[in-house]
């Protein structure tokens, strides 16, 4: 099993271009090379934080197995008009501020935790300030499951399903 | 000597089964088709895996803004970016519309047409439908009964593949059905729920035209069955559902007597006044701007409702100064489409242990029970629902918890939920119509569509109580979390089952075609695409143009044999 850290350096590699990785108390913090298109090296840390918290390695990959943060740097850059890509710079820092400046660098543990809490309020406490939020949760959510790895270990995704069973006992 | 026999404009739902019984009746037949053609193994997306699509499929925001302005938020359900080859773009297909009002028409130009694309709900009209007009003095009365084309439906039916139960309705008739996609554990609840609480109304498996028990007739056009795919609007490699492209067109094809022209948008139809004869159709091609001329001895419009409407108001000639076929005035009146925008959703409780394997290309029906079992209602005609109950999935992370439990509760089928929503009839009315716009044109010189179609109080109201009884049948199912926005009626258009702009009628004063789908004016025209439908009744149409165009070319061939045209 790979370290998170290796996870993120091979992340950062397969974007593309030299990148430095420093642990910092277990965390990787991320300088990323030029490659990114869209995020900036503080959005792309946050970013990449948020998605493996949301969706971490267990017995199958994580979001940062399959590269989300590189897969909404493209979708940002290719599919996104100026409004939305402002949208979402604005939502990312309304993000850091909400959610402290230091999120990024937190220990696993509390980082973990704040992200819970926080989670916990975006759906049951005032949704609307949290649009930001349930924008990214939702778009780090479908570009996982859109991965091979999450379509298919994860989601159990069957491109030919070949009959329809539409009563099935979940053992 | 005519170039053919027939000439067919328009390969989709309904021309590609016009050129199929025309080339079976030994005609040569030319189908005219504006588009580029389409090849399965080439221009089908269905096998491309979620991990192959760019972009979550989605189709970047400024392409939208300068190619797909109608088409995707149309049908934004449909319109991705691995299939928008199968949608026009709007820049070079403009339309417009009269101050105050809106249309939605969207389509797809290419073999096949938009048979590539429907959502294959496939009902028959009742015996209702075809008396309603005379009954309720409104339109004009259809020159047609349910018994005279009860057969045509079942010869369609065969040929095409329809799933589907026979739930014994008088108002939804049954058909020659291959097995129905059966309900899930939580719909059958839901339909003993809402039988009992509501005696008049059924629960029904959705008919749908997709292949469950493959005849030899359909294998041997290489067609199988459906493999629960869920692709559809991406083609279908199985050639499981019905199009012209995987069942009408081959048989044509196999005939020996089908010659298929692409890019080849009609112009006009030409006119002999002597003879009182179409002599075949001028084209423009869509990529060389060449102009041609087809001679026939027949001419079936199978263009779309819209476009066959447009095309008679461009042939204009001494003695149809008004366009082809229009002594009546009703071309491109009487304009109608299916009125959604009303419905409900809620969760159902008790299946938390179960799931689907499978993605069906159907869920269920609700057939027409306003003015049919029920006789209380403050509006005329009625609608059926469409729907189903699933299980909620994944949300696309709109649900709460991060980290492993909520990786997890993606794998989970999570609660169930019950979603109906309404197709309602819409009225005819003379003033909902499309016409030549008087000063703009496209970019081959054809003037553009100009709609001015709105809504009347009939269709607002009717609306308005099948929001309220779809909240009713949720409660009485027992449902909780109901959710039922208001009213919202969608565009004109929008529910792409453009109907009625050259009806068919027994008075040609009022009507453009007979029974037969024969034009009054011009003996040798016939219109098979939905122009011809007097009411729109409140089932998917497609279904009924298929029967229609089997039972006229029937007709068309004996007339010509018999050599009366």
């Amino acid at each position: 099993m790979k370290t998170r850290r290796e996870v993120l350096q091979s992340l950062i590699v397969s974007i593309g271009g030299a990148s430095v990785l420093n642990a910092c108390g277990g965390i990787a913090r991320i300088v990323p090379s030029s490659s990114m298109r869209f995020y900036s090296d503080q959005e792309l840390a946050l970013v990449s934080r948020i998605s493996d918290l949301i969706i971490p390695r267990t017995d199958t990959p994580g979001a940062l197995d399959v590269k989300v943060p590189g897969f909404l740097d493209s979708l940002m850059t290719e599919w996104a008009n100026p409004e939305t890509k402002n949208n979402h710079h604005e939502e990312l820092k309304e993000l850091t501020r909400m959610l402290g400046e230091g999120f990024a660098t937190l220990p696993p543990d509390a980082s973990e935790q704040r992200l819970a809490e926080f989670d916990y309020e975006a759906f049951n406490g005032r949704p609307t300030s949290y649009s930001g939020y349930r924008s990214l949760k939702s778009l780090i959510t479908q570009a996982y499951f859109a991965s091979e790895d999450g379509a298919l270990q994860e989601q159990k995704w069957v491109a030919v399903p070949g009959r329809w069973d539409p009563c099935v006992e979940i053992q | 000597m005519p170039d053919f026999d027939a000439i067919v404009v328009g390969s989709g739902m309904s021309g590609g089964w016009s050129a199929k019984e025309l080339c079976e009746h030994g005609l040569r037949v030319a189908v005219l088709e504006r588009g580029p053609e389409i090849k399965p193994e080439r221009d089908y997306v269905d096998q491309l895996p979620p991990w192959e699509q760019k972009n979550l499929d989605r189709i970047s925001q400024d392409e939208i803004a300068r190619h797909y302005y109608k088409q995707y938020p149309g049908v934004a359900y449909a319109v991705k970016e691995s299939n928008k080859h199968f949608w026009v773009k709007d820049d070079e297909h403009p339309y417009e519309t009269v101050n105050g009002t809106e249309y939605d028409w969207l389509r797809g130009y290419h073999t096949a047409g938009r048979s590539i694309m429907w959502s294959r709900q496939s009902y028959r009209m009742g015996p209702q439908d075809f008396t309603a007009n005379k009954e309720e003095n409104i339109g004009i009365d259809w020159p047609v009964r349910y018994d005279e084309i009860s057969p045509w439906y079942d010869y369609v039916e065969r040929f095409a593949g329809i799933a589907g139960n026979r739930d014994g309705l008088k108002q939804l008739p049954d058909g020659e059905f291959q097995p129905a996609f059966e309900l899930t554990c939580a719909e059958k609840e839901f339909k003993t729920r809402v039988e009992a609480a509501f005696p008049g109304r059924n629960v029904i498996q959705a008919r749908v035209a997709h292949i469950t028990a493959v005849t030899d007739e359909q294998r041997a056009l290489g067609r199988t069955n459906c493999q629960a795919q869920n692709r559809c609007h991406f083609g279908c490699s199985f050639k499981a559902y019905f199009s012209s492209l995987h069942a009408t067109l081959p048989a044509a094809q196999r005939t020996g007597n089908l010659t298929m022209v692409h890019n080849a948008i009609v112009q006009s139809v030409e006119y002999d006044a002597e003879s009182n004869r179409v002599t075949g159709v001028r084209v423009v091609d869509a990529e060389t701007n060449q102009h041609r001329f087809y001679s026939s001895r027949l001419v079936f419009l199978n263009a779309s409702t819209i476009a066959s409407a447009l095309i008679l108001l461009q042939s204009k000639s001494p003695t149809f100064p008004n366009g082809l076929a229009n002594t009546s005035d009703q071309v491109g009146r009487n304009l109608m489409d299916h009125v959604s925008g009303a419905g409900a959703n809620g969760l159902i409780q008790g299946f938390e242990n179960k799931t689907v394997f499978g993605r069906r290309p159907g869920g269920i029906y609700i057939p027409r029970y306003a003015n049919i079992t029920e006789h209380d209602k403050p509006y005329k005609r009625g609608f059926g629902y469409q729907g189903g109950a699933t299980p909620l999935g994944n949300a696309n992370g709109q649900i709460p918890g991060i980290g492993q439990v909520f990786k997890e509760a993606h794998g989970a089928p999570g609660p169930w939920r019950v979603s109906i929503g309404a197709f309602g009839e819409q009225l005819p009315n003379p003033n909902n119509r499309v016409t030549l716009h008087p000063t703009k044109v496209d970019k081959w010189g054809n003037p553009l569509a100009l709609f001015n179609v709105t809504y009347s109080e009939n269709e607002r109201i009717m609306l308005e109580e099948a929001r309220k009884d779809a909240v009713a049948m949720l409660e009485a199912a027992g449902c909780s979390e109901i959710n039922s926005s208001p009213v919202n009626l969608t565009v004109p258009g929008n529910r792409i089952h453009e109907m009625g702009s050259a009806r068919m009628g027994r008075d040609p004063d009022t009507s453009v075609l007979n029974g037969w789908c024969q034009t009054h004016d011009v003996p040798n025209l016939f219109i098979t695409d939905g122009s011809f439908m007097a009411s729109s009744a409140c089932q998917n149409p497609s279904l009924s143009y298929m029967a229609f165009s089997a039972r006229s070319v029937k007709y068309a061939a004996d007339l010509l044999e018999e050599k009366v045209i």
